[in-house]
């Protein structure tokens, strides 16, 4: 039976309101909760923790980490080109490669092609940091924090395209349809914040120069969970929350005015007809108006002083951009927001990856860094995890024309990188070994799920225990794998 | 005393503390408080439940999951073994002793299961042991049978059969039903529920003056007969059936399925039963004689999303379309979640791994391709034309056939031979006066006008293929060629540069380029200003400038007309020497083409002796594509000599047979040459009708719309089972079937989805009626009699009142499936009839109001809340059917996610005029996007069958109602509306207004806070005049001269208020 379901579907309604009860929706932005709500809060003591609306018992051990902030580099990042550092290459650049090593991978854009010539980066490599991790130079800020980050070397996935790659490492399944990783930890997890949603996304756009892949709102929805769950997308400009201005021509007494109209006939409504869920709405108008000052609060970044400004590059004086959304992820983790979902397109180097994998890393580069060591610098850092990686890593053969200066890779799951920081994870290591070619792991694997369970894991979730039960089966984010990686953690 | 459902099986296995809290507070299982009688264990209920949840995992209906022989999902397999169950007794019992164990490694179930049984489900257990262990099929595997109606003793209350098994259980309960509901409240939740409208002043004030005993029914019957109650309907339908106006997947493109869509609403307003209405969507291309409309009906299979991402895998996605056609068609018409068993056997309910790929075989022979969409539907398509549309095709049809036959083999054939001889023995060379240079490109870069100016490759590996004259030459970015100084000409000399050309991408490129070093004399070709001119093609103007001192002093002119690229074009520069761009002509294809004049400046000498390059990367993007037969002349060409060089020149060297035998594309352009320009007239003229009336037709053609249906292969698919659920593990090939625990198939009937269909509607088949009834109860009473309307199976909730639910399946099946009756039982109920007013006794008592002592409350879903305010503030544009339509939506929101160029869906197109304010249901579903407004009023995203909605209250529910614009301009029109209507007294417009909107009469206490804020806002919008203007902006539709702009504004504050009251977006 799906109790579960049935209870959140209707989460705000009526079973949890007495006469005297005062109702609030609970899930993402339910959090808007108002100190006045205890009342109602110690009527759910043992469901919901009265202060986040997270599930109680949830989480289930010491967390080591409150919040992560997910950097989704969208379209696949080369790993070849960034930390996957393969000297051997130089000896078989220009070869084919060899089936021993293919194993009859399956390809996505190359099937067809003649010939899958070896190109080698063309990008120079140097060990950084105490650690001695290799960072190619195009990232050259990240090269300086290699000692706060863990490098990934053996991530893998399942899917060979972006849709189902991305679906994949959001939501744990390549399918629509699951919730995504912020909406199950804003479920499980509730938020901390008063005024902002748990779970918020930040979207940037390309610096690459060729196509770029496209994103779905299913990326950050809450699958079967209820939509109250779902990430609530800031965007740049003046309406970052969608319609939260008012209207031109209200002005704020004018607006005050109607919400004291609406509200006392609201109450009237709720005197003849008794239902809890007027109250609910009620309250919902009275968060929205708090909203309206809280969330402009958080985006203005004029009183960030000007050293901010350079730590994260000039870009991050242009709203929208990716520095920009660095900067208002170190925002939202000093607001307590649960889950900061980034995406930047442009990833996906088909083609002329040594001009378009430079501009890319050139717009990312020195913000990532920055928000590392911004978030060092305020103490944020050890309980904030950052994930930075991309849905798959890049074949080291090259799609396309391969010539010294110029070539192109296509897709490849067998073995990407990605990097975490912060929040219980080790700092300084570099995890899981991959062959010559960058195309087999030759050590410490970590699939998708691993990567989930232990970003639950640090966050004090078992990520076998967060489960949902719908169509009258428990969902859980992992599916019915993962291990939690011990080596990652610190 | 045991509570069944509910509780008993949640508050076990999960971290389920909410239920647990429920519980202390009050708050009843969803069957409603504990009958007061000790009836006695039903296994259906109260056991199968906790082994379900407890215990299938290893004794259920997975074989592969099983590690004893022992299981609880059929009688057989728990009856396997003596002792385990020893009915009558409990303590000798095995199973008893097992879930009692102390010791916990050798407890049942066992701990790091994560499930353990509490006190109470071991009591339950241990009495039905002793009750005798009575072994039952769950309860939705049986069919219905029709119960006997209950007694009651408040007969009186009574209206119709539904109120006997409502009243019986309240009567149980020790409740009594609420009072019926009053007229206003009663017409607006009934217009709501079958039209989704709420009812005008007048129909209220109808009612209301209409005392007549039959007054309510004869609204039902107004309304049952409106056409929007086929939009209603349709409405839920269109959530189950996973519509959308978008193929979902990665680009997430447009796809046409309205057809299908305008198909549900007028299948519910033509009452067709619901046995039709199942046959026709699952089958209806199968009918015997199809017609059009079971074809569109059976687009019903085709709403799942579709794939086109490039590098997919076809077969993958094939797979994948398929399953979701068995979970949309198991889901929707039958409440079972058969995609469980898509991996392994179902692990609660009796579906073998096999049985779903022998439903899924049912699905697996549609003639379509695992990518598909790029360009709109996928096919199986079918083209719709309107009469019109269809008479006019039929005679472009016949005409081109009689032209054709006129042009048949036969006839023309000898004609062409005859002409072929006489040409084909030597061509005759084009005009080679003043011939500076001739490169044919058929293999190397030599040139063979007699002055063997041959050119080289400086970088890169040009290859040659099939051209338009021999070979052509290919470069790919990475080629560049420089031909020598051939082409040197100041501008006071004639000279002219022809070739064939094709270009290819999508970004601007440059073509020749004959420039100095420091980039300002010379010449240069650019392909740019491009446009998209269809999927992923572009096309891009060619410009040409003489330059004496780039950029100012030149000359240059620019083709109006876009070149494709892709597509060959014969291209020819001429220049008569005079310094004006008029001297410049450029030719297409043999005809001369308007430019236009981009400068017109030239002097200083252009002459350089820089090389004639092609594929530089010094100016503008590298050449990409391909070059034939390039010639030079120091001379102006005639337009005949172009002519000569674009058209007819090619086919004599084809004809002469030099460069071998004609391809089959070479045949089909001597073909084509021949009718256009040596045929006997005659034939020339019919060739030309020909191609003006392919044209036409071409142009129609791409005006009919089309919907996707279903169909068979002529070559059926075998279908195999897929361990694990991947396309890649094919092993058992089985044939189509159905699950055994569910009736058989009729015997030598077809295995298809006909075959399917009819059994689906069965009478004995004891799901079909029982969720399609369930899903009416849920429209009106905000849960079905089984709260769980995706799932009936064993871990579904079982129905809170189990007899009406038959009665209701049988009465449903004894009408002939007849759905408008249905509806019309449903709401001429006394219980639907109550109002929903209530106690804080009977909230408590039964706080999700299961029992149904009192009428439904529930928010308006999304779709509603837009209808409610267009309707209110008269802007409602209240067609039906259509394509769908895109009303106001904050920029960006499509574009920030999107793929970009080459596809439609791309960006958002907003529409204008009455198509801004169409009912919510017309507007435009993108899946990867769904519509901002309407999602957060928890619409879904309409990827996967969605059997009911979530009902959050959220703020930023709120934000969508205070500040979207739609709603800021159906205040403005609202007010506006009533400020017309209505003469000057304030009162009176408010009340006006506020009925318009909630469907009653205010009271005076309601009247008086509107008041108050009226008239602050009046005062404050007479002091700021340029405010209430703002306000009055927003939105499209016209703004009424006559009104005063400050009392507009203010009542537009107002009549937001209204928009935005609770029971404004509330059915009560």
């Amino acid at each position: 039976m799906n109790c579960k379901h049935e209870i959140d579907l209707h989460l705000t309604r009526r079973q949890f309101f007495g006469r005297s009860a005062q109702g609030i929706g609970i899930g993402a932005l339910a959090t808007l909760l108002g100190p006045d709500l205890s009342a109602f809060a110690a009527s759910l003591n043992e469901a919901r923790d009265p202060k986040t609306g997270g599930l109680v018992g949830v989480p289930h051990f010491a967390p080591k980490a409150k919040r992560v902030i997910f950097l989704h580099q969208s379209g696949g990042p080369s790993q070849l080109e960034t930390f996957d550092y393969k000297p051997m290459l130089a000896k078989f650049q220009g070869t084919q490669i060899p089936d021993s090593v293919r194993q009859g991978q399956r390809v996505a854009q190359t099937m067809g092609q003649s010939q899958l010539l070896v190109a080698q980066s063309t990008f120079k490599f140097a060990q950084h940091g105490q650690a001695g991790t290799w960072v190619s130079d195009l990232l050259p800020h990240t090269a300086k924090i290699v000692d706060d980050i863990t490098v990934i070397r053996t991530m893998n996935t399942e899917a060979i395209n972006h849709d189902p790659a991305i679906t994949f490492i959001q939501t744990g399944f390549q399918q629509p349809g699951r919730p995504s990783m912020g909406a199950w930890l804003s479920y499980g997890l509730g938020s901390e914040n008063q005024n902002l949603p748990a779970f918020v996304v930040l979207l940037s756009q390309a610096h690459a120069i060729n196509t770029d892949q496209p994103l779905f709102s299913r990326l950050w929805a809450s699958g079967f969970l209820p939509s109250s769950y779902q990430g609530v997308r800031f965007r740049a400009g003046s309406a970052p929350v969608l319609f939260l201005d008012d209207p031109p021509g209200v002005s704020k007494t004018t607006r005050r005015q109607m919400l004291d109209a609406l509200g006392k006939l609201d109450e009237l409504s709720h005197a003849a007809y008794g239902d809890p869920e007027i109250e609910t709405r009620i309250r919902q108008y009275e968060m929205a108006y708090r909203m309206q000052t809280s969330v402009p609060d958080l985006m203005d970044l004029s009183k960030e002083p000007d050293s901010v400004f350079e730590m994260y590059g000039p870009e991050s004086r242009k709203p929208g951009t990716y520095a920009a959304n660095c900067l208002l992820a170190r925002r939202l983790a000093e607001r307590n927001v649960r889950f900061i979902q980034l995406y930047h397109r442009g990833w996906d180097q088909h083609k002329d990856l040594p001009r378009d994998l430079a501009l890319q890393c050139r717009g990312t580069d020195q913000p990532t860094a920055a928000l590392i060591t911004d978030l060092k610098q305020r103490g944020l850092l050890d309980d904030t995890l950052v994930v930075w990686g991309g849905e798959f890593g890049r074949t080291v053969f090259s799609q396309g024309k391969l010539t010294d200066a110029n070539y192109g890779r296509d897709h490849h799951p067998r073995n990407f990188c990605m990097w975490v920081a912060g929040g219980g994870m080790k700092r300084g290591a570099v995890i899981g070994e991959t062959d010559d070619y960058s195309y087999n792991i030759v050590s410490d694997p970590v699939t998708v799920f691993d990567l989930q369970a232990t970003i639950l894991h640090v966050l004090g979730i078992d990520h076998k225990k967060l489960t949902y039960r719908f169509q009258g089966r428990d969902f859980r984010l992992t599916d019915v794998h993962g291990e939690v990686m011990e080596k990652m953690l610190a | 005393m045991p509570k069944p459902g509910l509780l008993t099986v949640c508050s076990v296995g999960l971290a389920c503390g909410l239920v647990a809290a429920a519980a202390r507070t009050g708050v009843v299982s969803a069957q409603g408080p504990a009958p007061s009688a000790t009836p006695a264990v039903s296994f259906n209920r109260e056991i199968l439940p906790i082994l379900a949840n407890n215990c299938f995992a290893c004794h259920g209906p997975d074989e592969k999951k099983r590690e004893t022989k022992f299981h609880f999902d059929t009688q057989e397999g728990m009856f396997l073994k003596k002792g385990v169950i020893e009915p009558g007794n409990a303590e000798e019992s095995l199973l008893i002793e097992k879930i009692t164990e102390p010791d916990p490694k050798e407890r049942m179930p066992p701990p790091e299961s994560g499930h353990a049984l509490t006190e109470k489900q071991i009591g339950l257990l241990r009495r039905w042991i002793d009750e005798g262990a009575k072994w039952d099929t769950h309860w939705a595997y049986v069919p219905p049978t029709r119960p006997e109606l209950p007694s009651v003793s408040q007969t009186s209350w009574v209206r119709n059969p539904i109120d006997q098994f409502i009243l019986a259980r309240l009567e149980r309960e020790g409740l009594k039903p609420s009072s019926e509901a009053d007229k206003e409240m009663l017409l607006r939740r009934l217009a709501y529920d079958l039209t989704g409208l709420p009812p005008t002043p007048a129909e209220t004030d109808a009612f209301l003056a209409d005392s007549s005993p039959d007054a309510y029914e004869k609204q039902v019957d107004r309304l049952l007969n409106s056409p929007h109650y086929g939009e209603r309907m349709a409405m839920p339908w269109l959530d189950a059936a996973r519509y959308a106006d978008t193929h979902g997947y990665h680009i997430d493109s447009l796809r046409s399925m309205y057809p299908w869509r305008d198909w549900v609403i007028s299948a519910f307003n033509r009452n067709m039963p619901f046995n039709e209405f199942a046959i026709e969507q699952l089958a209806g291309d199968l009918l015997p004689n199809s017609t059009r409309e079971q074809k569109i009906a059976s687009g019903f299979n085709r709403n799942h999303m579709i794939n086109f991402e490039g590098g997919a895998i076809a077969d993958e996605y094939q797979v994948e379309y398929v399953v979701d056609r068995v979970e949309a068609t198991s889901s929707a018409f039958m409440g079972l979640t058969m995609g469980c068993a898509r991996c392994h056997s179902h692990k609660f309910d009796p579906i073998t791994h096999k049985e779903f790929y022998q439903f899924f075989a049912f699905f697996n022979t549609v003639p379509e391709f695992g990518l598909d969409g790029r360009t709109g539907n996928a096919v199986p398509v079918l083209p719709l034309p309107n009469p019109e549309q269809q008479a006019r095709l039929d005679q472009l049809n016949a005409a081109i056939d009689a032209h054709e036959a006129a042009l048949a083999d036969d006839i023309v054939a000898p004609l062409q031979r005859e002409w072929e001889k006489s040409v084909s023995e030597k061509p005759a060379e084009p005009d080679v006066t003043e011939l500076a240079a001739h490169y044919e490109l058929d293999g190397n870069f030599s040139d063979i006008s007699g002055r063997y100016r041959h050119g080289r490759t400086i970088s890169g590996e040009p290859t040659f293929g099939a051209g338009q004259v021999g070979r052509a030459v290919s470069f790919d970015g990475d080629t560049e060629v420089s031909f020598g100084n051939v082409g040197r000409f100041d501008h006071g000399d004639a000279f002219s540069l022809a070739v064939w050309l094709k270009g290819q991408g999508n970004l601007p490129i440059s073509v020749f380029q004959k420039i100095d070093v420091d980039g300002r004399h010379g010449f240069a070709w650019m392909l740019d200003d491009i446009t998209l001119v269809g999927i992923q093609r572009w096309a891009a103007r060619l410009s040409v400038r003489i330059a004496g001192d780039s950029p100012d002093q030149a000359i240059e002119i620019r083709t109006r007309e876009r070149l494709r690229f892709g597509d060959w074009h014969h291209v020819a520069l001429t220049y008569d020497g005079s310094g004006k761009a008029a001297g410049l002509g450029l030719y297409l294809n043999g005809v001369r083409v308007d430019t236009d004049v981009a400068r017109d400046a030239l002097s200083g000498t252009c002459a350089t002796d820089a090389p004639l390059r092609v594929g530089a990367k010094a100016l503008g993007r590298p050449f990409v594509g391909q070059l034939d037969d390039l010639r030079l002349y120091n001379r102006a060409l005639t337009p005949q000599q172009v002519e000569d060089l674009a058209i007819h020149h090619p086919m004599r060297v084809i004809l002469s047979g030099v460069i071998g035998k004609p391809s089959k594309d070479e045949a089909e352009r001597i073909r084509t040459y021949f009718l256009t320009y040596a045929a006997p007239e005659a034939v020339q003229t019919n060739y030309r009708q020909l191609k003006a009336l392919q044209s036409q037709k071409d142009d129609l053609v791409k005006q009919i719309p089309t919907t996707m249906i279903m169909a068979e292969m002529k070559k059926p698919r075998d279908t195999f089972i897929l361990a694990r659920g991947d396309y890649r593990n094919q092993t058992d090939k089985v044939q189509p079937g159905v699950p055994a625990m569910l009736p058989p198939l009729p015997k030598d009937a077809p295995l298809n989805r006909l075959t399917l269909a009819k059994w689906l509607v069965d009478p004995a088949h004891p799901l079909t009626a029982r969720v399609a009834v369930n899903r009416y109860w849920q429209n009106y009473f905000g849960y079905g009699l089984v709260k769980t309307q995706e799932d009936f199976g064993v871990q579904g909730e079982p129905p809170s009142h189990p007899e009406l639910l038959d009665w209701l399946a049988t009465e449903f099946v004894r009408t002939g499936w007849d759905v408008r009756a249905m509806q019309r039982l449903i709401v001429t109920s006394a219980t639907y009839r109550q109002t929903s007013r209530t106690t804080s006794a009977l909230r408590e008592k039964d706080p999700e109001n299961r029992l149904l002592a009192r009428g439904p409350r529930v928010r308006l879903q999304a779709e509603l809340i837009r209808d409610t305010a267009l309707a209110a503030s008269g802007l409602l544009n209240d067609a039906i059917g259509g394509p769908s339509v895109m009303p106001y939506q904050p920029k960006g929101i499509w574009e920030e996610l999107a793929f970009g160029d080459g596809f439609s869906g791309q960006s958002y197109d907003q529409s204008h005029g009455p198509d801004l304010y169409r009912r919510g249901m017309y507007t435009l579903w993108k899946r990867t996007a769904p519509p901002a407004s309407m999602a957060t009023f928890d619409a879904p995203d309409r990827e996967k069958c969605a059997a009911r909605r979530a009902q959050t209250n959220t703020p930023l529910q709120a934000l969508v109602l205070l500040n979207d614009p739609t709603y800021v301009e159906a205040s403005r029109a609202l007010a506006q509306r009533t400020l017309l209507d209505v003469p000057k007294d304030a009162n009176a417009r408010i009340a006006y207004a506020f009925r318009l909107a909630a469907a009653r009469k205010p009271t005076k206490p309601e009247i008086k806070v509107l008041r108050t804020l009226l008239d602050g806002r009046l005062k404050a919008y007479r002091l700021d005049r340029a405010g209430a203007m703002k306000l009055l902006s927003v939105g499209e539709s016209a703004l009424n001269p006559k009104l005063e702009i400050a009392e507009l504004a203010a009542f537009t504050t107002v009549a937001s208020v209204i928009l935005n009251l609770d029971e404004t977006i509330t059915k009560q």
